[in-house]
C-alpha cells in the first residue's frame, strides 16, 4: 500500500500572493490521530494539554486540547501509526486515527485574519486567541476546529473540517482570499 | 444654466485640479473630485433634482446631506443613491427618478389635480371595490406609481456584495468631534475601536465651520489616523444595534466591493450621530430654493456653491446666523433675517420651479429665489431606540434626549446636550473613557471564560461610576409649524393637513398616525419628519409635545441594500471522495441534503437490471458511520434501539431501528462490533448528525457512568456497496486476507481486511438491493483506487457503477422501507411493520412507554406492499389512498416505481388497518383525478420475500 498516493479531498494545492500577504494550502494529507480519555488515565496526563490550547512535541506531533478530555494530534503524512503508538491506551481511552475523515487547511499571512473575519465570526486578537489557541467554530458555514499556529512569527491557522466538505470548504476560502490578490483558479468557485 | 461655483473655500472637499465627467438625465456635465452628485449639479446650475412621490411637484436640494429626500437618483443601474452624499465618479450616468417621460415633463403631475383624492389613507379607502379589479388593474396601475428607481437585474453589473465579522471593545458610531474624541480617548484607554462616519469623511459639523472648527478637525483627523488601535469607516452607517450589542455596519466604498454588511460583536456602543437639521412646515416649503440652513452652509463651504442669489432667512439659533454670515461671503444678497426667537415668521413661499417670493408672517412679500430655515434639531435616537430606550422630549431645548440606557450603549455629542466644540470634545473623551472601561472589564471577563486565551494575569479592571459632567441643554424656540400648511414628509409627500385629517379621522395616537398615513416611514426612516408630525398631533390634540410620545425607531437606520444583506451566500455542500469519478464518467447528480449524489448513470433501469444479473457498485459515502467504543457500547445501543444487542459476537451484524420517545421511528441501520468494545453504527444518510448528537446527549447528560466514546467516522470511510450475484466473485479477486465464502462469512457478518491492497477497510455482508451483496468501508483518503480496481477487475462480470435511482428501484423491489419516506413524522413502530423486531420488555428502550402503548392500538396505519391492478400505472408518490366510493382519505403510497425485474409497477403504502390484509383491492387516486385499483401484497418485498437471493 506504500506507493499508493493520499487522494486529497481538496485536490487544489496551494495559493499565495506575491507579497506573502496570504498563503492557502492544502495539507489534508498530514496525519490526525483523535485520542479520547478519562479523567485519571495516563493518556490524558501525559499529553499535557489543556482544553483550548495546543503544544507541539519534540517529534514534532501537535498536541491540540479540542475538547474536554478530547484531543487531537496533529503529524506530517504518514505517520498514524506512530502516532497512535505514542499515546497509551491504558484505561478507558480511545485512538482513532481520523486522518481520512478529516480535510485540512492552512492559512497564513498578515492578511490572514481579515480573510478568516470574512468567514468566521470568532474573535481572533492576539489576547482572545493567541499563537496554539484551539478552537471550534463555523467557517463560511461549515462546523470547523481551528488552531492558531503561526509560523516565522507571522499569523498561521490550521482548519480542519469534515473531509467531505473539503472541495467546499477551499473554494469558500480561496473566494475570501480573492480580495486579498489570491488569483482564484476558474472553477474553484463557492457559488 | 450658468455656473454657481464660488472661489476657493478655505474647508471646501473639492479638488479643482480635476474634472469629473458625468451625464444628469443624458446631458453631459462636469464636477470635480469631492463633489457629491448633487454638489456637482448645482455647481453646474441645476435646481430641481427630483419629483414628490404622490404629487411630482419639482423638487431641489432641502439638506444637502445624506438625509436629504429630495436628492435620491439612479445611477447606473444603481436606485436610490443619496445624492447629497455620494462622490462623484468620473463616467457616472445619473438621472432622476420617479418621473416620466422626463424630470421636466412630467405626466404624474396630474395628481396634482386629484390631490383631494390622495389624502391620508387613500389607499385604504379606494381600489377596495370591486374586488376582482385588484389583481387585474389596481395592482398594475399603482406599481406604475411606485417611486424609487430601478433595478435592472440581468445586467449583472451590481457586483458581489460581501459581509465580515468584527469584534471591536468601542463602536463609534458617528465620527463629528464628540465621536471622534471618544474614539481617540477610547484608544488611548487600550481599547480596539471602530469608528464609523456616514459621511465620506470625518468632521461631522466642523467640516463647514470656520477656521477655529477647521483647525480642530484637522487635529483631531490628525490623532486619530496616527493612533494605533482605531479602524476608521467612513461613508459607511451603524444600520442597527441589536442583542448583547449585535450591531451591524454597512461598509460603501470599499475598494473590492459594492457594499459591505459588517457584524460586529461590540463590547462598547458610543452613539455619537450629532442633530439633524429639521425642517419648517409652512406652505410651499417643497419648493425648489427652500434649504435648511445646514444645507446652504454645506454648499458654500463644501463645495464652493453658490445656492441661490436672493435669500431670505428665518432663524432660530447660531446654525442660521451662521448661514447668514456664509451667505454673505459667497456673494449671496440676504436680503431679509427673520429671528424666530422673536417671534418672526414665515407663511408662505410661491414659485414655479424655484422660490419666487416669500410671505412673511407680518405681511411683506419678499422677492427672493432662497428661503433658508434654521428652525432646531431632531435627535436621531435610532440606535438608542434600539437599545430600550425612550427618549424624552425637553420642552426647553426643543428635542428629545436620552433616557435610560443599559451600560453597554453610551451617548455623547450633540444627541446628548449642547456645547462649544471643546465642550462636546471633552464629552466624547469622557464618554469614550467610560466606554473602553466598561468594555475592557468585559474583555477581561470574557479572556477568564474562554478556555483558548490568555488568561489575564490581572484583577478585572475596577467598574467605574458615569461620572460624566453633563453637556447643557441649550433654549431653543418650538419651531415646528407656521400658520399654514406644508409637507411634514417630503419622502411620502404627506403634509400637516394629511395628519390633522387623519386624527379626526380617529387615528390620534402616534404609532395610528404613522401606519395610516405612512408619515416616517420613506427612506429617512422618519429623521427629518417624526418631531414635525408628533408636533402637528399635540397640535391637533392640544397636548404637550411631550405627551404624544414618539414612534419606535427598529433597524435599520438608514435603508440598506438587500445585496448588502444577502452578502455572500455560502451554501456548503459534500462530495465524497468518489465523486470526481462520477462526473467523469457520465453521472447525473442530484443534491441529497448536503451530499453531492449521482442519481444515475444514463440509464437506472437497466443499472438496476444489471445488479440483478450481474454485479453493480454504488457509493453510498453519506450512509451515517458512528465508532463506538468502550465496554458500554452495548447498554447504549440496548438503550437506543429497540431491539436487544446484549449479545451481538465480534464479526457479527445486526439491524436496529431507533424511535423517538413519543415512539415514533427516527432512524435505522446496521450495527456491527468490530471487537470487544468496538462497533461501527451506521445510520441514514441524513439521520448521520441527529443520531450522533443524540447520543452524546444520552452519554453526556441522562448516562454519564457509562464509558462510550462515538467518532464519526462518516467521510473518512468511503463506502463502496458491491451487489449482484458475481459480487463475491470479484471481490475475491481483490480481498487478500478474508475469507468471503458462504459458510465463513455469512449474511449480516463484518471482517477487517485488505482490499486491493488497501488495509483496515471494513467487508460487511449486508445489503439494500436485495442481492448477495458486500458494503466495502475504505479509508478515504484510498477509496478510488479501490473503485477503479473494482471496476476493471470486473469487466468480464459485468461490473457497472449504478446510482441512488437504481438503489431505489432495488430497495423497493427488495421491500425496505426509507425512514421519512416511507414512514412519517407520525409513524410509530407498528406502522413501520416493527413488530418482530422490538423487544418490550427489555428494562430500558427510548421510547419504550409509547412503543408499548402503540403495540396496543389497532388503528395505527399500517405499512403494506401494494402492486397496482393496470402493471402499466405507477402512481405518483403521496398518491392518496381512497374509499372506494368516496374522497375519504384511507392512505397513501409511500414509495412507487416501475420494477425492470418483475416488469410492473410495484409500491409500498401505508393504509388503514382496515385495509392491511393481503389481497385487500384499495383505490389510489391518481394526481390527475383518475382512480385505479391496487392489491395489497403479503410481504413488502415484491421480488425474493424469502431472501434467498441475498443469502448464498
Amino acid at each position: 500500500m506504500s506507493e499508493l498516493e493520499f487522494m486529497s479531498p481538496v485536490g487544489s494545492g496551494h495559493l499565495s500572493t506575491s507579497d506573502g500577504g496570504i498563503s492557502l494550502e492544502d495539507i489534508s494529507d498530514c496525519t490526525k490521530v483523535l485520542v479520547r480519555a478519562g479523567r485519571g488515565t495516563a493518556a490524558g496526563v501525559h499529553l499535557k494539554v489543556t482544553y483550548g490550547r495546543s503544544r507541539r512535541r519534540r517529534d514534532g506531533t501537535l498536541i491540540c486540547g479540542s475538547r474536554p478530555d478530547e484531543w487531537t494530534l496533529l503529524a506530517g503524512p504518514g505517520q498514524g501509526a506512530a502516532v497512535v503508538g505514542s499515546v497509551s491506551d491504558e484505561g478507558f481511552v480511545s485512538i482513532v486515527d481520523i486522518s481520512h475523515g478529516r480535510a485540512m487547511l492552512r492559512i497564513s499571512g498578515s492578511d490572514s485574519v481579515d480573510v478568516l473575519a470574512k468567514v468566521c465570526n470568532v474573535d481572533l486578537a492576539d489576547d482572545m486567541t493567541p499563537d496554539g489557541a484551539v478552537f471550534s467554530g463555523s467557517v463560511a458555514k461549515v462546523t470547523c476546529d481551528l488552531v492558531r499556529d503561526d509560523r516565522d512569527a507571522g499569523r498561521s491557522y490550521l482548519i480542519s473540517c469534515e473531509r467531505s466538505f473539503g472541495g467546499y470548504l477551499f473554494a469558500a476560502m480561496a473566494d475570501a482570499c480573492a480580495e486579498f490578490g489570491i488569483n482564484v483558479p476558474a472553477g474553484l468557485s463557492v457559488h | 444654466m450658468s455656473s454657481q461655483r464660488l472661489p476657493t473655500r478655505a474647508g471646501e472637499l473639492i479638488d479643482r485640479s480635476t474634472s469629473l465627467s458625468f451625464t444628469w438625465n443624458g446631458r453631459s456635465f462636469s464636477g470635480h473630485e469631492g463633489d457629491t452628485i448633487a454638489s456637482a449639479l448645482a455647481a453646474a446650475g441645476v435646481e430641481v433634482f427630483s419629483r414628490g412621490m404622490k404629487y411630482h411637484r419639482r423638487r431641489g436640494i432641502l439638506t444637502a446631506d445624506h438625509w436629504d429626500p429630495n436628492l435620491s437618483v439612479q445611477v447606473g443601474d444603481e436606485p436610490n443613491v443619496r445624492a447629497g452624499s455620494r462622490r462623484l465618479v468620473d463616467g457616472m450616468q445619473v438621472s432622476a427618478q420617479n418621473a416620466w417621460p422626463s424630470l421636466r415633463w412630467d405626466l404624474g403631475t396630474a395628481n396634482q389635480l386629484v390631490g383631494r383624492f390622495l389624502s391620508a389613507g387613500f389607499y385604504y379607502k379606494t381600489f377596495m371595490r370591486p374586488q376582482f379589479l385588484w389583481h387585474n388593474l389596481y395592482q398594475r396601475i399603482l406599481r406604475k406609481f411606485a417611486p424609487g428607481g430601478r433595478v435592472h437585474w440581468k445586467t449583472g453589473t451590481h457586483g458581489d456584495y460581501d459581509k465580515r465579522y468584527a469584534h471591536p471593545d468601542v463602536l463609534v458610531a458617528g465620527g463629528g468631534p464628540a465621536g471622534m474624541a471618544a474614539a481617540l480617548s477610547a484608544a488611548e484607554a487600550g481599547a480596539s475601536v471602530m469608528l464609523v462616519e456616514q459621511e465620506p469623511e470625518l468632521g461631522g459639523h466642523l467640516r463647514w465651520g470656520g477656521p477655529d472648527d477647521l483647525t480642530v478637525l484637522a487635529d483631531l483627523r490628525e490623532a486619530l489616523y496616527s493612533t494605533p488601535g482605531i479602524e476608521v469607516l467612513c461613508d459607511s452607517i451603524v444600520t442597527g444595534r441589536y442583542d448583547h450589542n449585535w450591531v451591524a455596519v454597512m461598509q460603501r466604498s470599499h475598494p473590492v466591493v459594492p457594499e459591505r454588511l459588517i457584524k460586529a460583536r461590540v463590547g462598547s456602543l458610543v452613539v455619537a450621530p450629532g442633530l439633524v437639521e429639521r425642517p419648517y412646515v409652512f406652505a410651499g416649503n417643497d419648493i425648489p430654493g427652500v434649504m435648511l440652513a445646514g444645507a446652504v452652509r454645506r454648499l458654500i463651504n463644501l463645495w464652493a456653491v453658490k445656492p441661490g442669489s436672493r435669500a431670505v432667512v428665518l432663524s432660530a439659533n447660531a446654525e442660521g446666523d451662521a448661514a447668514v454670515a456664509d451667505l454673505e461671503s459667497a456673494g449671496v444678497a440676504v436680503i431679509a433675517v427673520l429671528d424666530a426667537r422673536a417671534g418672526e415668521d414665515i407663511v408662505q413661499v410661491r414659485g414655479r420651479g424655484r422660490v419666487a417670493s416669500v410671505q412673511t408672517g407680518d405681511g411683506r412679500t419678499l422677492k427672493a429665489d432662497l428661503l433658508v430655515t434654521a428652525t432646531g434639531w431632531s435627535a436621531p435616537t435610532s440606535l438608542l431606540n434600539m437599545a430600550g430606550d425612550r427618549p424624552v422630549y425637553d420642552k426647553v431645548a426643543a428635542r428629545y434626549f436620552p433616557q435610560s440606557l443599559p451600560d453597554n450603549v453610551l451617548a455623547t455629542g450633540g444627541i446628548e446636550g449642547d456645547g462649544s466644540t471643546a465642550e462636546l470634545a471633552a464629552h466624547g473623551r469622557e464618554t469614550g473613557a467610560l466606554a473602553a472601561q466598561r468594555a475592557l472589564r468585559l474583555r477581561h471577563e470574557r479572556r477568564t471564560q474562554t478556555a483558548r486565551s490568555v488568561r489575564p494575569e490581572s484583577t478585572p479592571p475596577a467598574s467605574v461610576p458615569d461620572n460624566r459632567i453633563p453637556l447643557r441643554r441649550s433654549p431653543h424656540p418650538e419651531c415646528y409649524r407656521s400658520t399654514t400648511h406644508g409637507l411634514v414628509d417630503y419622502s411620502e409627500d404627506i403634509s400637516s393637513k394629511d395628519l390633522i385629517q387623519a386624527a379626526g379621522e380617529g387615528f390620534d395616537s402616534i404609532e395610528l398616525m404613522k401606519r395610516y398615513t405612512t408619515v416616517t416611514m420613506g427612506p429617512g426612516q422618519g429623521k427629518l419628519e417624526t418631531v414635525n408630525a408628533a408636533a402637528v398631533l399635540a397640535e391637533v390634540r392640544a397636548l404637550d409635545l411631550a405627551d404624544i410620545g414618539t414612534t419606535v425607531w427598529r433597524p435599520p437606520f438608514s435603508p440598506v441594500s438587500l445585496g448588502a444583506l444577502a452578502g455572500r451566500i455560502f451554501e456548503p455542500v459534500r462530495r465524497s471522495a468518489l465523486q470526481d469519478w462520477h462526473e467523469a464518467n457520465g453521472a447525473t447528480n442530484l443534491l441529497a441534503g448536503q451530499w453531492v449524489r449521482p442519481d444515475h448513470y444514463g440509464d437506472p433501469m437497466a443499472e438496476a437490471t444489471n445488479v440483478r444479473e450481474n454485479v453493480g457498485l454504488i457509493d453510498v459515502t453519506p450512509l451515517g458511520k458512528l465508532d463506538l467504543r468502550g465496554p458500554d457500547v452495548a447498554n447504549l445501543l440496548n438503550l437506543v434501539y429497540v431491539n436487544r444487542w446484549q449479545k451481538l459476537e465480534v464479526g457479527r451484524v445486526r439491524y436496529g431501528a431507533m424511535v423517538t420517545e413519543d415512539g415514533v421511528v427516527s432512524d435505522d441501520g446496521v450495527t456491527g462490533r468490530l471487537a470487544d468494545d468496538h462497533y461501527l453504527m451506521t445510520t441514514t444518510s441524513s439521520g448521520a448528525g441527529a443520531v450522533w448528537e443524540m447520543l452524546e446527549d444520552w452519554l453526556q447528560t441522562y448516562r454519564p457512568d457509562w464509558e462510550v466514546h462515538v467518532t464519526p467516522v462518516t467521510g473518512g470511510l468511503t463506502s463502496i456497496n458491491v451487489a449482484g450475484p458475481r459480487s463475491r466473485d470479484l471481490l475475491e479477486r481483490l480481498v487478500e486476507d478474508v475469507d468471503l465464502s458462504a459458510d465463513a462469512f455469512p449474511y449480516f457478518s463484518v471482517r477487517t481486511g485488505t482490499v486491493s491492497g488497501v488495509q483496515d477497510c471494513i467487508i460487511w455482508r449486508i445489503g439494500f438491493t436485495g442481492e448477495l451483496s458486500y458494503e466495502i468501508h475504505v479509508p478515504s483518503g484510498y477509496s478510488l483506487h479501490v473503485w477503479e480496481s473494482l471496476v476493471s477487475s470486473g469487466s468480464d462480470l459485468g461490473v457497472a457503477p449504478f446510482g441512488i435511482e437504481a438503489q431505489r428501484i432495488l430497495r423497493l423491489e427488495k421491500g425496505h422501507y426509507i425512514v421519512g419516506q416511507d414512514t412519517d413524522g407520525l409513524s410509530k413502530a407498528p406502522t413501520a411493520g416493527l413488530g418482530g423486531l422490538v423487544k418490550l420488555d427489555k428494562a430500558d428502550t427510548i421510547g419504550l412507554p409509547e412503543l408499548r402503548a402503540a403495540f396496543e392500538r389497532t388503528d395505527l396505519p399500517v405499512l403494506v406492499g401494494l402492486q397496482p391492478d393496470d402493471p402499466t400505472i405507477v402512481p405518483e408518490e403521496a398518491c392518496q389512498i381512497v374509499a372506494a366510493g368516496s374522497n375519504e382519505i384511507l392512505g397513501r403510497v409511500t414509495s412507487s416505481r416501475m420494477s425492470p425485474t418483475l416488469e410492473r409497477s410495484i409500491c409500498l403504502a401505508q393504509v388503514d388497518p382496515s385495509l392491511a390484509s393481503a389481497g385487500t383491492s384499495v383505490t389510489v387516486k391518481l394526481v390527475d383525478g383518475r382512480r385505479i385499483t391496487a392489491t395489497v401484497q403479503e410481504h413488502h418485498a415484491h421480488v425474493d420475500p424469502e431472501g434467498a437471493r441475498q443469502r448464498v
